[in-house]
């Protein structure tokens, strides 16, 4: 059998080989930035890929600016010291690509100045020599505007200038920068492929880029921006036969009523945001991408309803109104192909709803979910009032000009399929598949059970939504599935491929991202608690120290069974997401500079 | 949650409890799926077979009475039935893009165009291209009719054009283009303009999303001109394309492609006539062109064909989008090798998707393929792509290139219909089967895929072609549909429709307008798996798939009347 596109022998994708990006450019024209974003990019697509910063080896090595000899960072008459210094850090840092690449890397991207032709070409060689693909990326500004912001916002905080003065480090900075400039030779060479970024991406020009991968890069470079926007997140609701990915079944009436309540707490919540940075919520449009799978449009539907008749609106899902669907429920399809109660009917919802506050299932987190709102997010009422709006509050969201809304079906985002083990539970699964089952317990994200997708699949398919999310300017919602919702997240948040079926994506958050220069701000908010918040209970599950195993859907609902769980704590029994806040030690806040 | 208190909840929860108890008795006496006796056997999955069809029908009726029942207000949306239903199209009313060529004659704009157009189509953008040599021959032609009966002699080829003096005839070689001539830059001037207004109407009032403007474009002034005319309309996108080209290799192609493909310009010239001709034209257009360096402007620079991009100013996705799709073209020459798997299990049985392994005529067929593709390949590089179904992978494994698994190719997923018969579908569903042959492109399988849904899983699929030199493909039905409708351009409607035989080898060439197309077929016999859309007078519609290869001198299908243009070769 054909190696899949993810396992191949070598541990190389896309039949890529091994690549080399060297960045090129004078200090502070950001690329670090570029290249740490497009580490992120080649990560999730599957690569392993490592920013090589000659600056950071340097610190770690040598310490801070105020331990380097003076003439260090000049690049004319050196003292012999600082000339063997330079050769060996640069000597070692070059060794860590190397160990990198054969470590089984696939792509490095060498953060360094790399402003001479002669000492790149020199390295580019001693790579190409070895089959490592080399590719420039140089990184060009002469707007004096974004130069300076990116001196002050990012370079005077690095390590280098601690317990400087400010206006000193800036001095000492544009020091550094022209003495480089004497010396810097703009990529004018056209035997290597390269890649010239001019003002953030104002203009990009291209030479002699091939392959796959090359071509992919080149294409997220395009469409990257840094316009302020915020990208929700929020599960679809529960369906009918949730557990099947072929029933496509409509909503459940539990799951029409989280869509109204989706609809009226992403409102609310947008309209906090954006008012609170001077922003009419109104005259800027919120648009919404679902998959073209029912539960994930239908739950979109109250957004496109309020525009159509106000009353309906306006209506707030009273629990008359699922009790009256529960009366009537239709047979509902448990897994295990016995007709059971409908979900609603559950006892441990009654335990759930029952306590003020909400203990069971996280509602009590909730309250303190918002302690994951770092204490800078905001004024917004207690929790509670935030899961319930009191009367007064819901009749304000309703005066309010519901803003323009845009729903685009996307036929890409569509959950994982679960192939054979479509409506089976992992118990069946387990049964029937025993070897395949054994496979997909060691490796949850290659994995691709028999017909189904992995999670590296999964992946693949989503990555022209990425390029889309990364291009769309406006506020998003992503009204998905958790298969879906846990790889962009990966992606904007940078976490490793291998962690992706281990997000949990409760029903009934909202999660809230705002991508900032450095990685991005994320925030979860609990909403919504019901049937089908994390999965159904069902009497095996209650023994379980009240863990709702989320037997229904287990592959697409796959962190929900498992132990590794990252970013995730565990209080009482109770797991909730942390705040999916981007971690400074995660590299994304990290502030290095730049190097010869 | 919307809140009671807590207590009268609890209330609530408890009747409600017990009214679903009694639902629960009551649905005890419908049978539902049936957990197999045999240990060996996995249980039915929703809707697989005729087993499951009877339980989704079931729940599907549970599920209408319910809402029936239902007191509280509707849902809005109409609920879920039988196997599946026609999606509609996509919105893209929002995109509108003028792009406007820039370069010279015989730099392969209208290659470029070409090539856009027939990309974006694929994924269902409204895309027409506006060329000014067209709609100068096609003026002149009129004007030429009109007028005494005679032989036109036109000779100039692409590039500008006009309308001119009222007469008889027009004169169109070289001198024409020249900058020097006055009153034919006027009417060339004029015919651009007209035929940019032509190209604004039909994006504003005809639902358009991408006009192309295919002319030189050459001189800041007329870019200029064009950048007015654009921003006095509400929404549209301004972008240039600009196609250099100072490899004399490929230029010297291009022309000889130019005087020798019937352009009408010079169909009673001798070629050595037409080639000067055509020479002094491009010099002419050089004495004013300006490369695009504008700096406000949106641009893209193609270099050479794509050995060097230069994007400028590129915003919105499609835009991007098209960037992307440009930066991936190549001209070096190459066949795509497409092929379906051998004959499947399935196939003999007459059930649709699964992943079934080959017949015996299949493996017939995997073992005779490395012969028949070392006879057409030669020595050639080669890379075999298949999808991860077993079938494909069966197929390929004898052959002794490199291989690429690709989940992309899968087969178009059936959902709940996957591994059942058609004949099982019908007899199950048979207002569902009749819908899904109304619109064909555009029925999605419950819980599984239209044939829309592939074409955007394609996308990416088609890019990676765009960018690699031979491939074969061993692929299936509708996968094979997709991709053979791209490269001809052929129209959604007749898409699902396409015959692509088993055990047959298609060998597609691209060439400057369209694909050249051989067909090997191996004698081995296999099911015929094609089903013909069922027409209302009981024929069979075959659609009309002849292939262009030519390039449109008067455009609008004006193709067939001109003498010159060379017809499909298939």
């Amino acid at each position: 059998m054909v190696a899949p596109l993810y396992t191949t022998d070598s541990g190389l994708l896309f039949h890529a080989g091994k690549i080399l990006v060297v960045t090129i450019g004078l200090p502070a024209r950001g690329k670090t930035h570029i290249s740490r974003a497009l580490e992120r990019y080649l990560r999730w697509m599957g690569l392993k890929t490592q920013v090589v910063s000659l600056g950071d080896y340097r610190r770690k090595t040598l310490g801070g600016a105020q331990q380097l000899p003076p003439d260090y960072f000049t690049l004319g008459n050196k003292s012999k010291e600082t000339m063997e210094l330079r050769a060996r850090v640069s000597k070692e840092c070059e060794q860590t690509i190397w160990d990198y690449f054969n470590k089984g890397g696939q792509v490095v991207i060498y953060d360094a100045n790399n402003g001479t032709k002669a000492a790149r070409t020199a390295l580019a060689e001693r790579f190409d020599a070895k089959g490592v693909h080399v590719i420039y990326l140089e990184s060009i500004s002469d707007n004096k505007d974004i130069i300076e912001a990116n001196i002050r916002g990012v370079k005077i905080s690095s390590p280098d200038y601690r317990n400087w003065d400010p206006d000193l480090a800036v001095k000492d900075y544009y020091t550094r920068i022209r003495d480089h400039e004497k010396y810097y030779e703009t990529v004018t060479e056209t035997d290597w492929p390269f890649i010239k970024i001019i003002n953030v991406g104002e203009k990009i020009m291209v030479n002699n880029i091939q392959g796959y991968v090359q071509s992919r890069i080149v294409f997220f470079l395009m469409n990257i921006h840094n316009r302020y926007r915020t990208i929700y997140f929020a599960r679809s609701g529960q369906s009918l036969i949730e557990h099947s990915y072929k029933a496509d079944s409509d909503l459940s009436p539990a799951g029409w009523e989280y869509a109204e309540k989706l609809k009226d707490f992403v409102l609310e919540r947008r309209a906090k945001n954006l008012e609170a940075r001077g922003l009419d919520p109104t005259d800027r449009r919120l648009v919404i991408w679902t998959s073209t799978r029912r539960r994930a449009h239908h739950t979109a539907h109250p957004f496109l309803d309020m525009h159509r008749s106000p009353s309906t609106s306006q209506q707030h899902p009273a629990p008359a109104r699922s009790l009256a669907y529960s009366m009537s429920a239709p047979t509902f399809i448990s897994p295990d192909g016995l007709p059971s109660l409908h979900p609603e009917s559950d006892t441990p919802l009654i335990v759930g709803t029952g306590k003020a506050g909400g203990t069971a299932k996280g509602v009590t987190t909730a309250g303190p979910g918002q302690l994951q709102v770092p204490a800078s997010a905001d004024s917004s009422p207690p929790p509670r009032d935030d899961v319930s709006p009191s009367p007064s509050m819901q009749s304000t969201t309703n005066k309010r000009v519901p803003p323009k809304v845009k729903v685009v079906e996307k036929p890409q985002m569509a959950e994982i399929n679960p192939g054979i083990w479509d409506g089976l539970t992992p118990d069946q699964a387990r049964k029937y598949y025993a070897e395949d089952w054994e496979r997909f317990v060691n490796d949850p994200y290659s994995f691709r059970a028999p017909r189904a997708e992995s999670y590296h699949d999964l992946s693949i398919r989503l990555e022209p939504i990425l390029i889309e999310l990364e291009r769309e300017q406006e506020d998003l919602l992503i009204i998905g599935h958790a298969s879906v919702i846990r790889c962009l997240l990966a992606y904007l948040i940078g976490l490793p491929a291998s962690e992706i079926p281990a997000i949990e994506i409760a029903r009934g958050d909202l999660l809230e991202v705002v991508p900032a220069s450095y990685g991005v701000h994320s925030q979860a908010f609990h909403f919504w608690d019901g049937p089908g918040r994390r999965g159904e209970e069902t009497p095996h599950t209650l023994g379980n120290g009240g863990h709702a195993r989320d037997e229904n859907n287990f592959y697409e609902n796959y962190a929900e069974d498992t132990r590794g769980k990252r970013k995730f704590s565990e209080a009482e029994g109770m797991e909730r997401p942390e705040g999916l806040v981007a971690k400074p030690d995660s590299g994304l806040l990290e502030k290095p500079d730049e190097e010869a | 949650m919307s809140s009671p208190q807590p207590s009268s909840r609890i209330k609530e929860h408890l009747d409600r409890a017990s009214d679903l108890l009694k639902d629960h008795m009551q649905s005890i006496a419908t049978p539902q799926i049936e957990t197999p006796n045999s240990p060996d056997v996995p249980p039915a999955a929703f809707g697989a077979g005729a087993k499951g069809m009877a339980m989704m029908k079931r729940f599907d009726e549970s599920n209408i009475t319910s809402l029936r029942n239902s007191q509280a207000p509707t849902p809005p949306t109409k609920s879920v039935v039988g196997i599946g239903g026609t999606v509609a199209k996509p919105d893209y009313s929002e995109s509108k893009i003028v792009l406007a060529m820039v370069g010279l004659p015989a730099r392969g704009k209208s290659y470029l165009s070409n090539k856009l157009m027939i990309y974006l189509r694929w994924l269902e953008y409204n895309v027409k291209v506006f060329n000014v040599g067209q709609l100068r021959r096609s003026r002149a032609r009129q004007k030429a009719q009109q007028s005494i009966p005679s032989t036109p002699s036109c000779d100039a080829p692409d590039g500008d054009s006009n309308e001119s003096r009222s007469g008889v005839q027009e004169n169109h070689s070289a001198s024409y283009f020249s900058h020097d001539n006055k009153n034919a830059t006027e009417l060339r001037e004029k015919l651009a303009e007209d035929s940019l207004d032509m190209l604004i109407n039909w994006l504003k009032n005809e639902g358009g999303n991408v006009g192309i403007h295919d002319a030189t474009n050459s001189s800041r002034r007329r870019r200029a001109n064009i950048e007015e005319r654009v921003a006095q309309e509400k929404g549209l996108t301004l972008i240039f394309l600009e196609s250099y080209c100072d490899d004399p290799e490929l230029i010297a192609a291009n022309v000889a492609l130019k005087v020798s493909s019937g352009d009408p310009d010079y169909k009673d010239m001798s070629p050595e006539a037409a080639r000067e001709d055509f020479l002094r034209r491009i010099r002419e257009y050089q004495k004013v062109y300006e490369t695009i360096t504008e700096p406000h402007l949106s641009y893209l620079r193609i270099k050479n064909v794509g050995t060097e991009v230069t994007v400028q100013r590129i915003n919105g996705y499609l835009s991007s989008r098209i960037a992307f799709y440009l930066m991936n073209l190549h001209v070096k020459p190459r066949s795509i090798f497409m092929s379906r798997h051998g004959e499947s299990q399935f196939n003999v049985d007459g059930q649709i998707g699964g992943d079934s392994l080959l017949s015996p005529r299949g493996e017939q067929y995997a073992t005779a393929l490395p012969l028949l593709v070392e006879k057409n390949l030669g020595e050639r590089d080669l890379t075999i792509w298949t999808s991860t179904l077993r079938r494909t992978i069966q197929t390929a494994r004898h052959l002794k290139y490199p291989k690429l698994t690709w989940k992309s190719l899968d087969e178009l997923d059936a959902g709940v219909c996957d591994g059942m018969t058609y004949e099982e579908i019908e007899k199950a569903y048979p207002d569902d089967f009749a819908n899904r042959d109304e619109d064909k492109f555009n029925y999605r399988y419950r819980g599984g895929e239209s044939y829309r849904d592939v074409v955007v899983r394609l996308e990416p699929v088609i890019m990676e072609l765009e960018r690699q030199e031979n491939i074969l493909i061993i692929g299936h039905q509708a996968i094979i549909r997709c991709l053979y409708a791209y490269f001809h351009d052929l129209p959604q409607a007749d898409l699902p429709y396409l015959k692509i035989p088993l055990h047959t080898v298609i060998k597609l060439t691209p060439k400057a307008y369209g694909c050249d197309e051989e067909r090997y077929q191996l004698p081995i016999a296999a099911v015929d798996t094609h089903r013909p859309k069922p027409s209302k007078g009981g024929l069979e519609e075959v659609p009309d798939v002849a292939p262009k290869t030519g390039r449109e001198y008067y455009g609008e299908g004006d193709a067939e009347k001109s003498t010159g243009s060379v017809e499909a070769t298939t």
